[in-house]
């Protein structure tokens, strides 16, 4: 990874037009060396402002950021200037459902998955925003005196289920919070036909906490901080939580080890502070 | 005397900073194969709990749909214990937690070519 950034960065020194930002923007974003990354891919889009898939990489960019309205504009510019791009409306369907915008949601992952009719994990974000429309209760007849504040759609921004959404925002990557007995509190993990399998996933896996557990005391190293593992479809990592829940993560196969590990760390301050707002 | 076929893998794993032992176990049932222990570890019990470890986490892999499991990390307050496996044969370096994890995994991976 490293000898990428070094060749990209050797090679966009020779030809500052050349279009090695976009490779060396990703490789840094994976690292999760973001400001490098927005740094370079704005430096990119001067001197090709009309290429998509470097507003894409730049939404990316700010959606790991935490960015959501910057990179929603630049979805919106991806898809003004590649109309159809898949990616730019599954993008901007994921923040529609983050804020609780769920028709425009469903729209754009329509929109997501007219392109891409193969990808399931457009399949099972749709089915789920569906799934949360279906949920939502009617909304009343619009009361004749001003509320004293604007109420949020009772909807998916609360959704347990897209706790992480905020934390992963790679297609390949998942997450799962699970209770001292297995159970899901919180996350989901599709197959690619949509069906939520996350309780299946984190009954076979909440037994390595236990294993974990059972090792560290014998060997006298402290209590377990994590666990990590690569698996031939995915890497894994666990991490205790509260309460002696687990935090699982899979992330895809070519997730580097170090960023796994760090993605654990974002997903567990995220889970630590909903069970705080929760409690 | 016979050197065992692990021996040299084996000192390579214990000559990592920071790896405390470094052993071969029978997966299934914990037995230590040969082993590197240095003063103060016991090398059967660590064997047992991480050929135990590795079963688990390669058995709940496979159950869950994820496929075969490669390399194997728990990271402890005080320490780390890294496995790989093939074949019914895990291959474990205990660390302490100053220690270079990419080495060990190179290192580990490595070895287990050698175990092919």
């Amino acid at each position: 990874m490293g000898d990428d950034v070094h060749s990209l960065s050797d090679e966009l020194a020779r030809d500052p037009a050349s279009l090695a930002f976009l490779p060396l923007g990703e490789v840094l974003r994976r690292e999760g060396r973001l400001d490098q990354a927005r740094r370079i891919v704005v430096r990119g889009l001067e001197r090709h402002p009309h290429l998509p898939d470097a507003h894409d990489l730049l939404a990316r960019i700010y959606a790991d950021e935490g960015e959501p309205e910057k990179a929603f504009d630049e979805w919106d510019m991806v898809r003004r200037l590649a109309p159809g791009h898949p990616d730019a409306a599954k993008g901007m369907g994921f923040i529609c459902f983050r804020e609780g915008r769920l028709p425009e949601a469903e729209r754009y992952l329509q929109e997501a998955q007219a392109g891409a009719p193969a990808d399931e994990r457009i399949a099972g974000a749709l089915a789920m925003v569906r799934q949360a429309i279906a949920d939502t209760p009617a909304v009343a007849e619009p009361p004749t005196i001003a509320m004293p504040a604007m109420r949020m759609p009772a909807a998916a921004a609360e959704d347990p289920r897209f706790l992480f959404t905020a934390v992963l925002t790679d297609d390949d990557q998942t997450a799962l919070l699970l209770d001292r007995d297995g159970l899901v509190l919180a996350g989901a993990y599709h197959t690619w036909d949509g069906r939520d399998i996350a309780q299946d996933v984190g009954a076979q896996l909440s037994g390595v906490s236990d294993e974990a557990t059972r090792a560290t005391r014998h060997l006298g190293i402290g209590a377990w901080r994590s666990i990590t593992f690569e698996a031939e479809a995915a890497m894994v990592a666990m991490a205790p939580t509260a309460d002696d829940g687990l935090l699982v993560l899979a992330a895809g196969r070519a997730t580097p080890l170090g960023l796994t590990r760090r993605l654990l760390d974002r997903c567990a301050a995220h889970a630590r502070a909903w069970m705080e707002g929760g409690a | 005397m016979t050197q065992s076929p692990f021996a040299t893998m084996l000192d390579a794993l214990t000559r990592q900073r920071g790896v405390v032992a470094a052993l071969v176990a029978d997966e299934r049932d914990g037995i230590v194969i040969d082993s590197r222990v240095h003063v103060g570890q016991r090398g059967d019990r660590v064997a047992a709990l991480a050929a135990s470890l590795y079963r688990k986490a390669r058995m709940s892999a496979h159950a869950a749909g994820l496929g075969d499991v490669g390399f194997l990390q728990l990271e402890a307050e005080m320490g780390r214990v890294c496995a790989v496996g093939r074949d019914d044969v895990v291959l474990v370096a205990v660390a302490t937690s100053d220690a270079n994890v990419g080495l060990i995994r190179v290192e580990l991976l490595r070895a287990l070519e050698g175990l092919a």
